[in-house]
């Protein structure tokens, strides 16, 4: 038997092609959904609080842990076992099949194909999943889209989410981009001199610090003008950052599945990588591919800091180059700090570390019960996190606004 | 009015007319009148009174029926030689679909009036027409019936629902 034989061809998934009309004027753009597409999007919805109840079954068995969750309307039962509780706590009508796919990686190190679709349908034979498809923002912008302000807030949203420039066939670019050089970036002596970049653009640093009002002045009358081209400057080597994501999946014999430009929930520009992939390997790999999109910024930050200090006091280059080194530092360090409420690289590696995937959507909905009252007597190790990962993330995003606020009556000064 | 020989040559290559013979096909082109029309224009919203069929000369056209908001299912794209409309024509019932132009496009409109003519003058000619009518009718009928099975295959599997869990 030959190998065509073998393997069948596999069913065709069923498309969808849906006219979008624009709210503008009789025109409309033609968009094709696959099912899978729709599925993977999907968010699914365990039933309210009230409807289901969930008791741990004791085991003899060590290290074996099943649950049972009754529907309580209908009174029907369903044997959990520990990952499948964990699958059910992620339905929360707000978390999509792939993130929960994410999150089931995270926590166990591997992905069983079958567990999610097996387990929807014992939960809806049980009927206890409800769908729901699109995003909570989105719902309450329909709600409320006669006012004027809603509606031209979901109008923008929902052209900025037309904007989606990307490649799905982008493997053998950055193969291409990783063997002429890439490689390079995850040696030992590209760690050595990212190091010493470091250092020597903290000291340049902390000298431009103290000459602030004088570098400032370089910018002369057109202080707006510069800033936004710092901004610009500074956007384009997101697409540095992204870059060198891809770079450590090569590293790691991985597959970039995607790049792309697109609006980040609707509104932040942004580039991105897919680096899913990367989840079917070791912890390690993990880290490293989180952490070194973000030295793309230190290093950058260390030289801007660099030509600041050598280029002559008060001119428009030095102000330039400062500003830009500031902005560089803080972006390295908003990325790689995991306590400030944005699911940025530092804090997929604390979740990572942890083993709590969605340590973050945990965290915000139990003090959202505190608040209300209705969170468990129990203070244990997870609470104990979720309670440190609020208050730093509250102080540091306190602390992040201060520094900028001191930042510019710095230089006013 | 349009009857120029072009428009004559056009009508000999439609289906729904092949079976017409040259003279009342002459009738017919005198009575459907040429619609050029821009990208994105509307013909007609679902649920707009009808009073004619068109036959598409040039240009593709996308019918669509509304699902929710602004979003629409498409239910066909045509292009030259196919026909919509003819539903509104005989049961005089608001259009069921809302029909645009996806490009550039040109149509032949035939009113009641004109088709009663044509039916008049030559019974042949009325009997080819409905017959090519009725086989074009089955076929949608099919392709309306396949596209009810995609759609729901679809939604079973966007949803993941097993319909065999009890």
């Amino acid at each position: 038997m030959t190998e065509t034989e073998a393997s069948p061809t596999p069913p065709r998934r069923a498309k969808l092609e849906l006219l979008v009309r624009r709210d503008t004027d009789d025109g409309f753009d033609v968009r094709e959904i696959g099912s899978g597409t729709a599925f993977v999007r999907s968010r699914p919805q365990r039933v309210a609080t009230e409807s289901y109840e969930l008791a741990e079954v004791a085991s003899r068995v060590a290290g074996q842990r099943s649950f049972i969750l009754k529907n309580t309307a209908t009174d029907r039962f369903l044997l959990l076992s520990e990952p499948e509780k964990f699958l059910w706590e992620q339905m929360d009508g707000r978390t999509s099949l792939q993130e929960i796919a994410t999150a089931y990686v995270l926590r166990y190190g591997a992905f069983d194909f079958d567990i999610i679709p097996n387990l929807m349908r014992k939960l809806q034979g049980a009927q206890l999943l409800t769908l729901t498809p699109s995003s909570r923002l989105r719902q309450a912008l329909a709600r409320n889209r006669r006012q004027p302000v809603v509606k031209a807030i979901e109008l923008g949203l929902t052209a900025l989410e037309r904007i989606n420039i990307s490649s799905r066939n982008v493997q053998r670019l950055f193969t291409a981009l990783y063997r002429y050089g890439g490689f390079l970036l995850f040696t030992r002596g590209a760690v050595l001199v990212c190091a010493l970049l470091a250092i020597v653009g903290l000291a340049a640093g902390v000298k431009l610090w103290r000459e602030g009002g004088d570098i400032v002045a370089g910018f002369g009358g057109h202080a707006v003008r510069a800033i936004l081209m710092v901004k610009l400057l500074f956007f384009l080597t997101v697409a540095a950052h992204q870059i060198v994501h891809g770079l450590a999946l090569i590293h790691y014999r991985r597959r970039v599945r995607e790049f792309g430009f697109t609006f980040l929930h609707g509104f932040v520009p942004t580039f991105y990588v897919d680096v899913t992939d990367i989840f079917m390997t070791s912890r390690r790999a993990r880290v490293v591919t989180a952490i070194s999109g973000a030295v793309v910024h230190l290093v950058l930050g260390s030289l801007w800091f660099v030509v600041a200090r050598s280029s002559p006091l008060g001119s428009f280059t030095q102000a330039f180059a400062a500003a830009s080194g500031m902005i560089q530092w803080q972006a390295f360090v908003i990325a790689l700090y995991p306590f400030c409420f944005i699911e940025m690289d530092g804090y997929h590696v604390l979740a990572d570390v942890l083993g709590m995937p969605t340590l973050k959507q945990e965290a915000m909905a139990w003090v959202g019960r505190l608040v209300r009252g209705r969170a468990p007597r129990r203070f244990g190790r997870h609470e104990q996190v979720f309670a440190l990962y609020v208050v730093l993330s509250t102080i540091s995003v306190g602390l992040f606004i201060a520094f900028n606020i001191m930042l510019v009556s710095h230089a006013r000064s | 009015m349009s009857s120029s020989t072009e428009t004559l040559a056009f009508l000999r290559e439609v289906r729904l007319f092949k079976d017409i013979a040259e003279p009342e096909l002459m009738v017919l082109g005198r009575s459907m009148e040429e619609r050029p029309l821009k990208r994105g224009q509307i013909i007609c919203r679902e649920g707009d009174p009808g009073e004619e069929m068109f036959v598409v000369r040039r240009g593709s056209i996308v019918i669509s029926k509304l699902v929710t908001g602004r979003v629409e299912q498409v239910l066909a794209r045509i292009g030259p030689g196919d026909f919509f409309g003819e539903m509104s024509l005989f049961d005089r019932s608001p259009r069921s679909a809302t029909v645009q132009a996806d490009s550039e496009a040109t149509l032949l409109a035939l009113d009641r009036e004109g088709l009663r003519r044509v039916t008049e003058q030559s019974p042949r000619a009325a009997a080819a027409f409905f017959h090519a009518l009725v086989l074009i009718f089955i076929e949608r009928l099919r392709a309306s019936g396949d596209l009810v099975a995609e759609v729901t295959r679809w939604g079973l599997e966007a949803t993941g629902l097993d319909v065999d869990a009890r």
